[in-house]
């Protein structure tokens, strides 16, 4: 809310500059955005009435005129169309500096002498843009200084108000805080009850009196079709953020933001017979006054005439029954509609209005009577008629005044942390409200009917903190109960997996949770966890895999000239399972380019391989400490190379295979879509694969080793994992590391047949391995690759 | 007679000094070293022939050739560590490289900065006795919103921009607070409400996590990182909460930082704070800040929300308002990252763009 410092003071006087006056708010919890300046004063700039005009000789555009400051008459020339006699203007005489920073200069224009200038409201800072000159009410006093008359020498603050604040979106409701917290003087409106000269009323039907425990209305008649706004409520209307319309709907906005209640004026000729509140019917329309129709949903509070409803309560009024140039009598309307009826409906309705933000938040219940009273006044003073007595409709169960909140200085005390005294105590609870009774550090305080977010004793605690001011509440550091902080050692933490692909030069990368259904679909077959409301259609779904979010990130990197990417992400994705979901928490990597960087001394870097990336799963995942950390296996996915793809097996102490997860490469379709080639992709789930075995100490053989090298041909069918493993069984303990140095095809090798080299390193815990025994166990395993695997002895 | 044998020891003596002398390669010297010293070698032969010296001068005689082959052997030692040492100056001199060419091997890649920040702010408050808590992302309404004190159409919901998901049974949940609707998580403060629902006090945790609002332009994105603080026992007041705070700011950002709480609003809290740093831009030696661009001219800068349990928030989870109190708080990752180290444009976290990210490690 932006709020005019000059009408401020009006209600309340305190030493303090508009800074300093921000700088409370914002102390107090009311945030103060910014502090504008609307002009400052401007000397040399007077009212003045134009006394006479003429067609400049040689300009068609301008007219010369004469006009009287009350000093003395001067002789200036204008461009503005709207310039005539009579009118009351701000002129810029000889030496004002004007706002924009334009000095004013003795001159001739055309030949002809002009000893000013009349000025439009942008060229005294007051608006963007102007069409033409400012015009002055009729009455304005000739010879006044401007800034005076404007009341130019005025701050906007501009307050962003929490939405427990209701009761701060007025003038009225600020000069209260600012009484609060600054112990200023308090001159509210002195509002009295405007005698009616009319009998005139309309009945007011109260239907629904608990969504509106309160409805007044009145008629006033004969209104002054002609009448304008002053000036001085345009101006601070627009200072508030308000554009001027007309005299009646300028007014029930000034009242509004003067005192907090927002009002409606209707056209008493367009309604029928009465007004009604009542809940809307189903499917029933109306027209609103910005022309956009809405159909109401049966559990709407309107207002309504006999036949249809005329608005839509607390939000916005209709266009059938809404003044206009040709209105005489109108309906004052200031209802009170509590925030339970008005919570929610400016959101269904997409009509977000003033009214409706304040109804929302709530609205004192106690301020229709004085607001129809103070807009009454400003309709006579401005557009005359005569009023007709008030109609009100009141259920007092519903403006019952709330019950009393006990605060205990004990628990002020414990709950700030701070020692405080009770009289001050006492002084803070008076200030905020007028019934306050205490006792031996216990208060009984009544809420004022303006202030809706106290309701408990916190409540009171956080006024009494934030008026004594949080900077006065010292800090402590409290006792901390001790606690098991250690992570358990049954699992690897996320922390050293990143640092693990760090340590191999991958990227940590953070891709969006949602993503695109489209996209989902190449990677998953699963039907995936949808937004009701997505920002966009490519952010429509939930991933179900990382891998559509990294191959975005490696496509953005790939068309910025990055040929070797290596991103990885740990995050979680997102499951349906009936009417459930599931989070599961995924590694997951796409690696493209080079396995090494283009270094000198190297001949040229190797493409990159399934095996490249292999290696790094295997690295990772041994962090685990499991003997033998993945099992790969041949595997299919939809987005992966059907030949080259494996899935991720654990085998756990019970001896159960469980998948973990993939890698492969990346589908050559779905490589060509996304523009790049020979991508690696693997993704993990890292609930199970950061299962963790503890070290198991076994006795270090002091013996020597014997290593041995055996190379046979086997079927290029075979996986090689499969013979490795049966070694393993047939030599048992003796055999302390098998490596696989070379797999050869070509010439030498028939084809259908492959070799592979091993390593054999063969060592017993309890005796010297002697050459015998060794050529004993290397007998053993090549007649096991001969009858098991049909392996011969390569040569 | 030992004249001549006297001066013919001089002469060979003086012939393997001009040699050793002329030598050039080690090879050389081992050459004279047989050719003198050897068992057919000169000196050696000059003992064979003590036999012919009467006996009494046989003694000085061999005195005087042992003294000449010890001065030869001597002169060739001295003469081989010359040698050697021109020799491995030679190849130290072949193998010098250069050492300013590039290293080889893998490189190291490095962490998200996100991830750099939430590791910190986890070990700082880890340090200081809090565990680590976790909940779920897509939340129900329960968890996100009711439990926390922020009942349907409070006027609150609309500060949160809530996404909401789509379920089975097919209808679409977007009317807020409907029975069972789901949504993405506005904030961690859920993790609250869990936490505090299966465990009883002393509680003091944090829970680090992705949450997400249904907003997107240059201050916002549609996803970021918040971690929720709580910390609920007998006797905690908001003087603790100024404490623990205070610790963690001055600690995250390594500066002696003021802090400034202001009041404010969050449904789950009473009272209520915004917490405010002394700008870390533009402090002084005394974190006195002299006004700069990133805080608007005010010295302070807008860090996190943090507030008092609200009695209401301990009704819905069974916990005694009476007999305990805590506090809580939340702060935004990506934010805290930008003031650490520099960063001023939020959406850079979400592209990914490696010249960016190569700028972490």
């Amino acid at each position: 809310m932006i709020i005019s410092e000059q009408w401020l003071r009006d209600w309340v006087r305190v030493d303090l500059s508009a800074q300093e006056i921000a700088d409370h708010l914002t102390n107090a919890g009311l945030e103060v955005d910014g502090v504008e300046v609307v002009a400052g004063p401007i000397d040399k700039l007077v009212i003045g009435k134009v006394l006479t005009v003429e067609k400049h000789p040689d300009a068609d555009r301008l007219n010369c005129t004469t006009v009287d400051i009350g000093t003395e008459v001067l002789n200036i020339v204008c461009g503005a169309a709207n310039v005539r006699q009579d009118l009351m203007v701000a002129v810029a005489t000889v030496g004002a500096k004007l706002p924009n920073g334009l000095k004013i200069k003795k001159a001739k224009v055309r030949g002809i002498e002009s000893m000013g200038m009349l000025c439009s409201a942008s060229e005294l800072g007051l608006e963007e843009s102007s069409a033409g000159l400012i015009e002055l009410d009729a009455d304005a006093e000739i010879g006044q200084r401007v800034d005076e008359y404007l009341a130019l020498d005025d701050h906007l603050i501009d307050i962003d108000l929490t939405p427990n604040r209701g009761d701060c979106l007025s003038v009225q409701g600020i000069a209260r805080e600012m009484k609060v917290l600054a112990d200023g003087s308090y001159h509210p409106l002195d509002i009295q009850p405007i005698e009616s000269t009319t009998d005139d009323t309309i009945e007011v039907k109260l239907d629904d009196s608990t969504n509106c425990p309160r409805y007044l209305g009145r008629v006033i008649k004969d209104i002054n079709q002609n009448a304008t706004t002053p000036l001085w409520m345009q101006e601070r209307l627009r200072r508030s953020g308000v554009r001027p319309i007309s005299p009646v709907v300028d007014i029930t906005n000034y009242v509004m933001i003067e005192l907090g209640q927002p009002m409606h004026a209707f056209d008493l000729a367009k309604l029928n017979e009465k007004i009604v509140i009542r809940q809307s019917k189903v499917g029933e329309k109306i027209t609103l006054l910005d022309e956009t129709e809405a159909t109401l949903d049966g559990e709407t509070l309107v207002i309504a005439d006999s036949k249809a409803p005329v608005a839509i309560a607390g939000v916005m009024g209709g266009l059938d029954s809404s003044i206009d140039d040709s209105t005489t009598d109108i309906v004052l309307e200031a209802a009170h509609f509590t925030r339970k009826s008005a919570s929610g409906k400016a959101r269904r309705y997409g009509l977000h209005t003033d009214s409706s933000f304040r109804f929302e938040r709530g609205v004192d219940p106690q301020l229709p009577p004085q607001a129809i009273e103070r807009a009454t006044e400003l309709v006579l003073e401005i557009c005359g008629g005569s009023a007709g007595p008030v109609v009100e409709q009141t259920n007092q169960n519903g403006l019952n005044s709330k019950p009393a909140v006990e605060i205990r200085l004990s628990r002020l005390v414990s709950l700030l942390g701070m020692p405080l005294d009770e009289s001050e105590v006492g002084d803070i609870l008076n200030r905020i409200a007028d019934s306050v009774v205490g006792d031996n550090g216990v208060w009984q305080f009544i809420p004022p009917s303006y202030r809706f977010d106290i309701e408990r004793e916190a409540d009171l605690v956080e006024e009494v903190a934030r008026v004594k001011g949080y900077d006065n509440i010292p800090t402590a550091l409290p006792r901390i109960a001790p606690r098991s902080i250690a992570a358990s050692e049954d699992r690897i933490s996320a922390r050293q997996v990143r640092q693990a692909f760090v340590a191999r030069d991958y990227r940590e990368a953070i891709t969006y949770s949602f993503i695109d259904p489209s996209v989902h679909q190449r990677f998953s077959d699963e039907a995936p966890v949808e937004l009701a409301n997505p920002l966009a259609d490519n952010m429509a779904v939930m991933r179900t895999s990382l891998l559509p979010g990294l191959m975005g990130a490696l496509q953005f990197n790939a068309n910025r000239q990055h040929d070797r990417i290596r991103f990885f992400e740990i995050g979680a994705s997102y499951h349906k399972d009936g009417d459930a979901f599931i989070e599961q928490q995924k590694l997951a990597g796409v690696v493209t380019g080079s396995a090494q960087t283009t270094q000198w001394g190297i001949a040229k870097p190797q493409k990159l391989d399934f095996f490249d990336i292999k290696a790094d799963l295997e690295a990772v995942l041994a962090l685990t400490g499991h003997k033998n950390p993945i099992i790969f296996n041949e595997f299919e996915h939809i987005a992966l190379h059907p030949g080259q793809c494996s899935s991720l097996v654990r085998q756990e102490s019970n001896g159960n295979l469980v998948t973990i997860g993939y890698l492969g490469r990346l589908h050559p379709s779905i490589e060509k879509q996304y523009g790049v080639d020979n991508v690696y992709a693997f993704e993990i789930n890292l609930d199970v694969a950061l299962d963790a075995q503890l070290p198991a100490f076994e006795a270090v053989s002091r013996f020597p080793s014997i290593k041995r090298d055996l190379s046979v041909l086997i079927s290029e069918e075979l996986a090689v994992a499969n013979v490795l493993d049966s070694l393993r069984d047939e030599l048992g303990d003796a055999l302390i590391k098998v490596e696989l140095f070379d797999v050869y095809r070509g010439q030498g090798v028939a084809d259908g047949l492959k070799s592979i080299s091993l390593s054999l390193v063969l060592q017993h815990s309890d005796r010297t391995m002697t050459d015998e025994d060794a050529t004993s166990l290397m007998g053993d395993a090549l007649s096991l690759l001969e009858t098991k695997w049909s392996a011969t002895l390569r040569s | 007679m030992t004249d001549s044998l006297d001066s013919n020891l001089q002469n060979i003596l003086q012939q393997a000094k001009d040699a050793i002398a002329a030598s050039e390669k080690p090879a050389q010297l081992e050459e004279l070293r047989v050719n003198y010293l050897g068992k057919k070698g000169e000196l050696t032969n000059q003992l064979k022939q003590i036999g012919s010296l009467p006996h009494e001068e046989r003694p000085k005689f061999g005195d005087k050739v042992n003294a000449v082959k010890q001065e030869v052997a001597q002169l060739l030692n001295h003469k081989k560590a010359e040698l050697d040492a021109i020799v491995l100056a030679a190849a130290l001199a072949a193998e010098k490289i250069d050492v300013t060419l590039p290293g080889r091997g893998i490189s190291t890649g490095g962490i998200h900065p996100v991830s750099r920040t939430m590791q910190r702010i986890e070990d700082i408050f880890v340090a200081m006795g809090f565990g680590i808590a976790t909940g779920p992302e897509i939340e129900d309404d329960f968890h996100n919103f009711e439990a926390l004190n922020i009942p349907p159409e409070h006027p609150a919901r609309a500060m949160h921009d809530t996404f909401y998901v789509k379920t089975e049974s097919g209808d679409v949940a977007i009317e807020d607070g409907s029975e069972g609707s789901h949504l993405l998580r506005t904030h961690t403060s859920p993790v609250q409400a869990r936490y505090m629902l299966s465990e009883k006090p002393p509680i003091n945790i944090i829970a680090p996590g992705r949450v997400y609002r249904c907003d997107s332009d240059v201050t916002h994105t549609p996803m970021f990182h918040q971690v929720e603080g709580l910390m609920v026992d007998e006797g905690i007041s908001f003087a603790d909460l100024k404490g623990v705070l205070t610790h963690f700011l001055q600690q995250f950002f390594e500066t002696d930082l003021k802090i400034r709480l202001r009041p404010s609003y969050f449904p789950f809290t009473e009272p209520s704070a915004e917490v405010d740093i002394s700008c870390v831009f533009c402090g002084d030696d005394h974190g006195e800040p002299q006004g700069c661009r990133i805080c608007k001219h005010t010295g302070w800068i807008e860090v996190l929300g943090s507030g008092m349990v609200h009695p209401e928030v301990f009704k819905h989870v069974g916990i005694d308002s009476e007999k305990y109190t805590g506090f809580a708080f939340g702060l935004g990752v990506e934010r805290l990252t930008m003031l650490r180290y520099g960063v001023t444009d939020l959406r850079l976290f979400f592209d990914n763009d490696l010249t960016f990210l190569e700028q972490f490690k």
